[in-house]
């Protein structure tokens, strides 16, 4: 007998049509003359974006879980029917790789459901908090070694113990949820999904560290975890959950702006401040010097999201996952040319390759680098793919654990132009308070356009790489000092890419559009016409030639010939194949 | 972090152990111990801005870089603040931020002028009718300021963004000629005591007598000029024709030199036979060779020797006192300004007909345009793309045989060259015929030569052998007077500096410019002011028939009146803070370089409608003192940064114009490193600094 109906409604299904899923599943189960009492609710997301919308239906006797669900009714039908068509079969590789332990609740239970997170033992860490001392909680925090979950890796328990040292009845605790990396998600699911997860942590470590003032800074775009967590908040000031020590904290959720340095923990504090957000010289740090001058800690949702359960188990219990140095789980955003784009929790240590190739489904020998750490972070070559993730090795790699973006860079894509895509970003985002990062970004932008655009010179990329490191030298924040990292990544493990930009004019990945005909080979060609109705610069002659001076590589004619007959070859008509 | 006792850190700055409370500053800490770290964008009396990051430093203990307007001190550091990697990165900071840095250092006028004379300062001072402060901004660094007010050929007027707005310069020479006529006389320098120092010039033409003035003027030397001719003067006495240039004016000129003390001329003294150079080297600390460009080029053709050489004619025509024989129907070959300067003395003597044949077109025509002009009013006869073949006698007359001749490919030069037309050849007849086609050095044997047979000279000091140094036309070909006045401080400076055993390296010019002003529209300029709407003011000329009768000085003095109005003209292009910006004067010191970051700039709007204060974005360095002052110390909060990334700038909410009571504080305007917010006021103290 079906008990519930869930429908995953987090951006990701919400973008997959999941609301027009819901309305109509309504008014199916409603039709439906046995189901039209059964409950159908909003869930998060269990991580499977790719196969969203994802519909799940309770029953007495077990759970079945419908992929890529339409808006249409016949559909919507078989699955009230529990027919076998449409079910969801996660991929096998993921399931023994993946450890789910915050996200385990995610799309499981109403995300603002607080009987239903307090019926999957929801708040019991909190109680077990208000029956341990300070010091003890903060203990056990450092003893799980628990490190930043935002990027940084600073261990938690330690920036706790510096605020609880505080003599201050003024104490304020941030959670940074203004999560900027592009193809980055983390943080907005575990908010839509759990707000009362990463409501606990907060409220564990403002009794922690005596906090009595907790922001969350979220960005705007994010309107469903803002709702969520306001949704959340009101249900545990209304239950007194944010009572601590018999003082009732003040909990609130601040919208940010969208500015990615906002993501930096003083620029931060200086747009919660309502200034403009550029961050400043450290120290003073924010625990001596935060919010107007208040002692404050800030951590990442998905941090806080990793303390109920440390209170929980132990430290013990969480240091059995992961690493030394690194300990329990990390979520992954997981995008680009991979087959099961989403997120995944996965124990610290994975290597890349299990993440990329058995959890992502890319195909081995497709792949040729992955960025890891977003657009700051860098990239990785699928030689150095057995190595293990987290924090230090990837560092020694030249990248970034960062908060958890994981873009797959496959065998087709220039290496010079993926800098360049990740460098405008942060030029872009650069508050422009540092000269080398205002200013020096922009050069190497425009370096890299040189390049890319075949006007390089081998003196350029010598420069990119000497910017590069001045800007990470001189640089305040974490935006200036990572920016370079994708161009010097790849000047390190892709020089010849760029070399051959430069000296033959030749992107090897015939992907940079300055250095690539299009050609259609009169030999496949079957006279369809079609590229010359898909065309939109009318560039293609009546006996299939192009004009690669008016023609603005838009891939259209590729795209809709079906002898694949034409393809995009070295600029100056010397047929030469992408490597 | 280990403190030491009574609360003081120990650690090192260059290497120096310096103890300190821990909360103060490396910058601060650095200053107190007498080592100074540069920064744009620090000040006292607000909250640290950071931004700058000139004057970062390196912890060598931790390998950290760090801003020390920022960075407290601590134990154990060791802070390298002029290390050659730190220096590297400060000049790394300084060059980016001259990449988005938009505006002129100097106006073009003033980049353009050979010498290096401050001319947007002295067309100032002039049209605020404060002409003895031109002169005195002239003098800096134009020993000749009669002569050169009359013969220069005005580069800096080809520079002139006025071009921009009505395709005419302002008339810059004119301000020149009118101060050094006004002052001249009663103009005296502060002079150093004589040092003692005695030194020797061959040749009292410009190069010489300018190279005195500066070695007298600036290092207290005594010159003694040792010149050939009867008269001192050079090209500017038998060169120049008494047309454009009287006498009576060179002599005027030359009495200061008398008047400055120091200076001695002694004329027909000829070198290797009335004094010999090693005597000279013997007897001087130094030796200077200036003895010019004296002798013409042949046409390279038969006959060749029945012409005159144009330079030759014109010194007979001065040594005569401009009293010449009737040269009758006179053919000038040659299109520079010798030629010029022959038609139109022949003009002047003849009532036949003169011609100038050129080889080339009007367009490539090494003179002057004005000449040309001038000379046609005259009646001079031009006849281009002519080539004289041959010369012989007939008779009377002098047959010249020429060829046509038609353009084609560009030369070395950049001018396309012409190719003679077959079967074209045809005569032409005169009594006269002068070969104005160049001049040639006759170099002193002692010394050595380079391939044109100029004085060979090292381009690092001018000097040739030994103590013996050149400069002027002897050392590059024949150039301008003003482009000898510039070569003569430089071998003056190289003198000095080898007389005393100094080093002597000049700091290096850093220049920030928006560009020549064929490149840019009328919107790329910033104005402090409306320009006044008038066309360039002309000079008037003596009548036209005694123009053709006698060498009567061709062109007048501008009037004040008409100084006044065509000063208006001048759009001040130079920057307000030309002479108070620290990224300038730090990348002077960092020997920063402005076009090696080269790219976009940023937003370059300005806003001039206050009546005394001007906000150019283009020059701003987004320190944020400004803002910070404004807020922190003044409360008005009036200034704020807005946009990110590159695209940050400093405005006022929605863009309203600075309130008028902003003149009574001013706070912002004396923090801003640069020219961003500044005084439009350009005062004449700024000037000829």
């Amino acid at each position: 007998m079906v008990t519930r109906i869930k429908v995953g409604t987090a951006s990701c299904g919400i973008a997959a049509g999941a609301g027009e899923v819901l309305q109509l599943l309504r008014k199916t189960a409603e039709q439906h003359g046995t189901l039209s009492d059964v409950p159908i609710v909003e869930v998060g997301c269990i991580g499977h974006c790719y196969a969203e919308p994802l519909v799940e239906v309770e029953t007495d006797s077990g759970r079945y879980f419908y992929e890529k669900v339409e808006p249409k009714q016949d559909q919507l039908r078989r699955i009230l029917n529990l027919e076998e068509q449409g079910r969801f079969r996660p991929n096998e590789a993921r399931a023994q790789k993946e450890r789910t332990s915050i996200m385990a609740l995610a799309g499981r239970i109403e995300p603002t459901s607080l009987e239903e997170y307090r019926g999957h033992g929801g708040y019991e860490a909190l109680a077990a908090a208000h029956e341990m001392a300070p010091e003890k909680l903060v203990e056990e925090v450092k003893e799980s070694r628990l490190r930043g979950r935002g990027g940084g890796g600073f261990p938690t328990g330690l920036k706790w113990r510096f605020l609880a040292g505080k003599e201050s009845d003024n104490k304020v605790l941030i959670c940074n949820a203004d999560e900027g990396d592009p193809g980055a998600f983390m943080d907005r699911t575990l908010m839509e999904s759990l707000p009362h997860l990463v409501l606990e942590g907060m409220l564990i470590g403002a009794k922690a560290t005596g906090a009595r003032r907790l922001f969350i800074y979220c960005r705007a775009e994010y309107p469903r975890a803002v709702k969520n967590l306001n949704t959340a908040i009101e249900q545990i000031r209304a239950a007194e959950l944010n009572v601590i020590d018999g003082h009732a904290v003040d909990i609130r959720v601040k919208e940010g702006a969208g500015a990615f340095v906002c993501g930096e923990e003083t620029g931060l504090i200086h747009s919660l401040e309502g200034r403009r957000g550029t961050p400043r010289y450290r120290p003073p740090y924010p625990t001596d010097y935060g919010f107007h001058g208040a002692p404050t800690a800030i951590n990442n949702v998905e941090t806080f999201a990793n303390i109920p359960q440390i209170v929980r188990y132990g430290a013990s219990a969480f240091t059995k996952t992961g690493t030394e140095n690194s300990t329990g789980t990390k979520l992954f955003a997981l995008a680009g040319d991979l087959q099961y784009s989403g997120l995944v929790e996965v124990p610290m240590g994975l290597s890349i390759g299990e993440v990329v190739f058995d959890i992502g489904g890319a195909e081995r020998g497709g792949v040729k680098a992955v960025q890891i750490g977003g657009p700051s972070g860098g990239c990785i070559p699928a030689e150095h793919f057995d190595t293990p993730i987290d924090y230090d090795s990837l560092s020694s790699l030249g990248a970034i654990m960062g908060s958890g973006g994981l873009i797959v860079i496959g065998t087709n894509r220039c290496m010079v132009e993926t800098a360049r895509y990740f460098l405008e970003f942060t030029t872009r985002e650069s508050c422009g308070k540092c000269t080398f990062c205002r200013v020096g970004t922009k050069r190497m932008l425009e370096t890299l356009e040189r390049i890319t655009g075949g006007e390089g010179s081998a003196a350029d990329i010598e420069r990119l790489g000497d910017l590069g490191t001045k800007i990470k030298q001189g640089s305040l924040c974490g935006l200036g000092q990572t920016a370079p990292n994708p161009v010097l990544s790849t000047l390190r493990y892709f020089n010849d890419e760029y070399q051959s930009h430069v000296e033959e004019g030749f992107c090897p990945a015939l992907e940079c559009k300055a250095l690539v005909d299009i050609f259609i080979d009169p030999d496949q060609c079957n006279g369809c016409k079609l590229c010359i109705k898909a065309c939109p610069v009318n560039c293609i002659s009546e006996d299939f030639v192009v004009d690669n001076a008016v023609c603005t590589r838009c891939n259209s004619c590729i795209e809709v010939c079906r002898q694949n007959a034409i393809s995009r070859v070295a600029k100056g008509g010397a047929v030469r194949v992408a490597s | 972090m280990s403190q030491a006792k009574n609360n003081q850190v120990t650690f090192t700055i260059d290497g120096k152990p310096v103890s300190a409370p821990p909360d103060r500053t490396i910058l601060d800490i650095a200053a107190e111990n007498g080592i100074e770290i540069p920064t744009m964008c620090h000040s006292e009396r607000v909250s640290r801005t950071t931004s700058c990051f000139v004057c970062i430093v390196r912890d060598a203990k931790s390998g950290k870089w760090m801003p020390s307007c920022s960075a407290s001190v601590m134990d154990g550091m060791e802070i390298e603040s002029s290390s050659p990697a730190v220096l590297e990165m400060r000049r790394t900071a300084l060059e980016l931020l001259l990449s988005e840095h938009t505006g002129d250092c100097e106006g073009p006028c003033t980049l353009a002028c050979p010498a290096g004379a401050d001319v947007e300062g002295y067309v100032r001072a002039g049209r605020h009718g404060e002409h003895r402060k031109a002169l005195e901004i002239i003098k800096e660094r134009i020993p000749l300021p009669l002569s050169i007010g009359r013969v220069c050929p005005r580069f800096c007027e080809k520079d002139c963004r006025r071009h921009v707005l009505d395709r005419e310069a302002v008339a810059i020479n004119d301000f020149k000629r009118f101060a050094a006529d006004l002052h001249y006389d009663d103009y005296m320098e502060e002079l150093p005591p004589l040092s003692g120092e005695r030194v020797a010039i061959v040749g009292a033409g410009p190069a010489g007598l300018a190279t005195a003035y500066f070695l007298r003027r600036d290092a207290g030397m005594s010159v003694d000029i040792y010149e050939r001719l009867p008269e001192a003067g050079g090209m500017l006495r038998y060169g120049i024709p008494e047309y454009r240039l009287p006498k009576e004016v060179l002599d005027r000129e030359l009495a200061h030199f008398k008047r400055m003390g120091g200076i001695r001329i002694l004329c027909n003294h000829e070198l290797g036979r009335d004094v010999q150079m090693a005597e000279l080297k013997e007897r001087y600390s130094a030796v200077i060779v200036a003895v010019g460009s004296w002798r013409s080029s042949g046409m390279r053709t038969e006959g060749e020797e029945l012409a005159r050489g144009g330079i030759e004619w014109l010194q007979e025509l001065a040594a005569g006192g401009w009293q010449g024989d009737n040269p009758g129907e006179t053919v000038v070959v040659g299109g520079g300004n010798t030629a010029m300067d022959c038609v139109r003395s022949a003009i002047r003597l003849t009532e036949s007909p003169v011609h100038c044949l050129y080889r080339r077109t009007e367009k490539e025509m090494p003179a002057e345009q004005i000449e040309i002009d001038e000379a046609r009013e005259e009646g001079a006869q031009f006849r281009f793309l002519t080539q004289p073949i041959s010369l012989r006698r007939s008779g009377n007359r002098l047959v010249l045989e020429c060829r046509e001749m038609e353009l084609g490919e560009p030369d070395a030069s950049g001018r396309r060259r012409p190719v003679p037309i077959e079967g074209s050849e045809f005569e032409v007849t005169a009594d006269t015929v002068i070969a104005a086609i160049g001049q040639k050095t006759v170099a002193p044997e002692e010394l050595p030569t380079n391939k044109w047979g100029d004085v060979a000279v090292s381009e690092d000091d001018c000097r040739a052998d030994e103590n013996v140094f050149g400069t002027g036309d002897c050392t590059t070909g024949p150039a301008t007077v003003v482009e000898a006045v510039a070569g003569a401080r430089r071998v003056a400076a190289s003198v000095e500096a080898y007389v005393r055993g100094e080093d002597r390296s000049l700091p290096p010019q850093v220049n920030v410019s928006r560009g020549h002003w064929q490149s840019l529209s009328p919107d790329d300029l910033t104005l402090l002011s409306q320009p006044a709407e008038r066309p360039r003011t002309r000079q008037r000329l003596i009548p036209l028939d005694q123009r053709t009768s006698t060498f009567g000085e061709v062109s007048h003095t501008f009037s004040a009146e008409e100084l006044a109005e065509e000063g208006a003209r001048c759009l001040e292009c130079g920057c307000t803070a030309q002479r108070d910006c620290s990224l300038r004067e730090l990348a002077r010191s960092h020997r920063a370089d402005p076009e090696l970051y080269r790219g976009a700039k940023g937003e370059s709007g300005y806003d001039a409608s206050h009546p005394h204060i001007i906000l150019d974005n283009g020059k701003c360095i987004k320190c944020g003192l400004c803002v910070k002052l404004c807020g922190e110390v003044i409360n008005e909060n009036l200034l704020g940064f807005k946009n990110r990334g590159f695209e940050t700038r400093i405005g006022t909410a929605f863009d309203r114009p600075l309130p008028h009571s902003c003149t009574e504080c001013g706070e912002c305007v004396e923090a801003c490193p640069v020219g961003a917010l500044d005084w439009k006021q350009k005062t004449l103290e700024q000037a000829g600094g």
